[in-house]
């Protein structure tokens, strides 16, 4: 127990924390935005494992992880548009062409990659780039707060920065306010002049574009290079800390850190023997422990009102 | 525009389902004149790429074709299990003369399709099928004593923790990293917990399961906790998420034992500074006891309808002698382990094992060593 405690009290759990957490918050602004405009997007999973491999490839062909990132996270945005040129022009059902998108992407880059690598499980045979780490002067000499913020992989530090664009973008700007309307009552939107599909696509794009620098994260910061299914249900997990955080940028950041925190917790007990089974739980168990405490308190809103 | 995709798909289909009934029907069947030459098929339940377990299946029936003249074919069934018990009938239906699969997760699938085949032959790695209860006088079973080559590593990385090693700390602190929390996984840890503790017995060993086999993202987290509690070296037993703990090694600067097969070579030219950390990896020769089976079966001698436990006196498992291990390891410890070798080639050693131990005493052990 004393182990545990010094560990989890250490400023690098706190590091970990931030690591686990990038890929899952990006993918939840994405499915935030995403969703505000009224297209779910569940090809969330699908989009970062696209990003992630062209990311891999890109930067092992060019030389440079900043090409592969803009590349992967082109990629995903694509994938954004393609989405909604099912939905929106074809009038399929969205959820089955996320689903549908998902699936090729599982396969797709597994396909791609033994093009490219000559293999079928990771791309450690191409010698690719990693997102560098960066540090931030005067915050990485503070004794504690600089082990745990000093020094993270630039994707990390703009995650967090993207909680402000995202936020910035859908409150305080005219198409996020646009954005906003289509979700909220298309018809009415479009009876004040606002092209809806116009709108949506353009937010499924940044949808695609926020899940590709999460994907991006995961094969060129986190570890450095591409496996088949690598993203493992982040994307799912993104959109469950999206309802979690009540479709806001800031709330989706409170959920996936939440989510960030329990699976780092998880990772840390393991080695101590405390039960793996019952350490995999805590994520889901901590989870349905917060949806219960937020329901509960709701509901406490809603009989105040009365 | 959608009647279009539509056509397209169903054409690709059609295209795909085609070639996919004309292959059987080319397969030539050249058991006339001359020297017959044998049939032998790979079922793998996954895909190829996992840089451990089928990869070295495939090498062995590289070496079949090759030196023994087989004809020879790979099936990647894929990740979907549904699918492989129709196409294991799939296969045995046809003119296969021996038919290889693996793993626990294909058992239920032979036992049930053998007996109804009972003029093919069969192959099982890794595994072995229930002869009591089902007639299986067709099906042979090859599992390896992946005790005794973890018995290696864990005295390696108890040498290295508690040496001078550039890179070791002081505590007496080693990792594992498992992939699931099965018995062929902990056969792997009840050796090396063993090994450790025969060189330092107050050894402590830091036990981690990703409980997922592709999750590689999640083993590196894992790993980084391991290597920030103290461990200095680690062994990963995790199939493609083991990758993950080589990417922690080199991030906390650190020692790692690579798994099933030479994980040092793997980044020898797209990584060289993990492959130096890469001290050794416990090999699971699937390759060469497919390759010995087959030989065996060539000249009439491989015993069908019972198992064979495969280990170091078969060089079926051991560790890997590469370039990086000549280097990074001194003399004096590369001496131990050839002594320690030979000891449980000879049986002075008895390493134990994990199939048929129970939760009580495998929970014991895994308490003796908590950090």
């Amino acid at each position: 127990m004393k182990v545990l405690l010094e560990a989890v009290f250490s400023p690098t759990f706190a590091a970990s924390i931030l690591r686990v957490t990038t890929p899952i918050l990006f993918a939840t602004l994405g499915a935030v935005v995403a969703d505000l405009a009224g297209v779910v997007n569940i090809a969330l999973e699908g989009m970062m494992l696209v990003s992630a491999f062209t990311g891999v490839a890109v930067s092992a062909f060019t030389g440079s992880a900043w090409i592969g990132l803009i590349c992967g996270v082109a990629v995903a945005s694509a994938l954004g548009l393609l989405l909604g040129y099912f939905h929106l022009k074809l009038r399929t059902n969205i959820i089955l062409a996320g689903i549908a998108l998902n699936l090729l992407a599982t396969e797709g880059t597994v396909f791609l990659l033994y093009i490219v690598a000559h293999d079928k499980g990771v791309s450690s045979s191409l010698a690719s780039k990693v997102i560098p780490d960066w540090q931030i002067p005067i915050i990485k000499d503070i004794p504690v707060l600089g082990a745990m913020v000093g020094k993270q992989n630039a994707l990390t530090y703009l995650s967090l920065l993207a909680v402000g664009v995202v936020y910035l973008f859908l409150y305080k700007t005219p198409l996020g306010l646009r954005l906003r309307a289509v979700g909220e009552n298309p018809d009415a939107a479009d009876s004040v002049g606002i092209s809806v599909h116009k709108v949506q696509f353009i937010a499924l794009a940044i949808s695609g574009a926020l899940a590709g620098m999460g994907g991006a994260h995961l094969s060129m910061g986190y570890v450095s290079w591409f496996s088949r299914n690598m993203t493992s249900g982040r994307g799912f997990i993104a959109l469950a800390a999206e309802a979690l955080g009540r479709r806001h940028p800031v709330g989706g950041f409170i959920a996936s850190l939440f989510f960030g925190l329990a699976d780092a917790l998880s990772n840390y007990m393991q080695s101590l023997r405390v039960p793996g089974e019952f350490v995999q739980m805590i994520p889901y168990l901590l989870t349905l422990f917060a949806l219960a405490v937020y329901s509960g308190r709701q509901m406490k809103t809603r009989r105040s009102f009365k | 525009m959608k009647k279009l995709l539509g056509l397209v798909v169903l054409v690709s289909m059609l295209a795909l389902l085609l070639g996919g009934c004309a292959k059987p029907a080319q397969t030539p069947k050249d058991s006339s004149a001359g020297g017959k030459k044998i049939k032998v098929v790979l079922l793998v339940n996954g895909t190829l790429g996992d840089k451990s377990f089928f990869d070295s299946a495939n090498a062995g029936m590289q070496r079949i074709k090759n030196e023994l003249g087989a004809e020879t074919k790979v099936i990647e069934m894929g990740t979907d299990p549904s699918k492989w018990e129709p196409t294991l009938v799939d296969v045995s239906s046809q003119d296969w003369d021996l038919i290889i699969c693996g793993t626990w997760q294909m058992t239920e699938n032979l036992q049930k399709v053998a007996p109804k085949y009972p003029n093919k032959k069969y192959i099982i790695f890794d595994t072995t099928v229930d002869y009591t209860k089902y007639k299986l006088d067709n099906v042979y079973s090859i599992l390896y004593s992946q005790n005794e080559g973890s018995y290696l590593a864990g005295a390696l990385a108890a040498m290295v923790t508690t040496s001078k090693m550039p890179k070791a700390n002081d505590k007496k602190l080693i990792g594992f990293l498992g992939g699931m929390n099965i018995p062929v996984i902990n056969d792997f840890l009840v050796g090396y917990i063993e090994g450790a503790r025969s060189i330092v017995p107050d050894i402590k060993v830091a036990i981690s399961y990703v409980e997922d086999f592709a999750n590689p993202a999640k083993a590196k987290e894992m790993c980084l906790a391991q290597y920030e509690m103290g461990v200095d070296i680690g062994f990963n037993v995790a199939g493609g998420s083991g990758l993950g703990q080589l990417d922690a090694a080199k991030e906390k600067d650190r020692y790692a034992i690579g798994v099933d097969s030479d994980q040092a070579m793997l980044f020898k030219d797209s990584d060289p500074k993990k492959a130096e950390l890469i001290l050794t990896s416990m090999l699971k020769r699937v390759d060469n006891s497919l390759f010995r089976a087959v030989k065996l079966y060539m000249e009439g001698k491989l015993p069908f309808g019972k198992s064979e436990t495969l280990g170091l006196k078969d060089d079926a498992v051991g560790l890997a002698e590469n370039e990086f291990f000549i280097k990074n390891v001194p003399e004096e410890m590369r001496q131990k382990l050839q002594d320690i070798k030979k000891k449980i080639q000879s049986g002075e050693i008895k390493v134990s094992t994990a199939f048929g131990m129970d939760e009580k005493t495998l929970n014991a052990l895994k308490d003796s060593v908590k950090p």
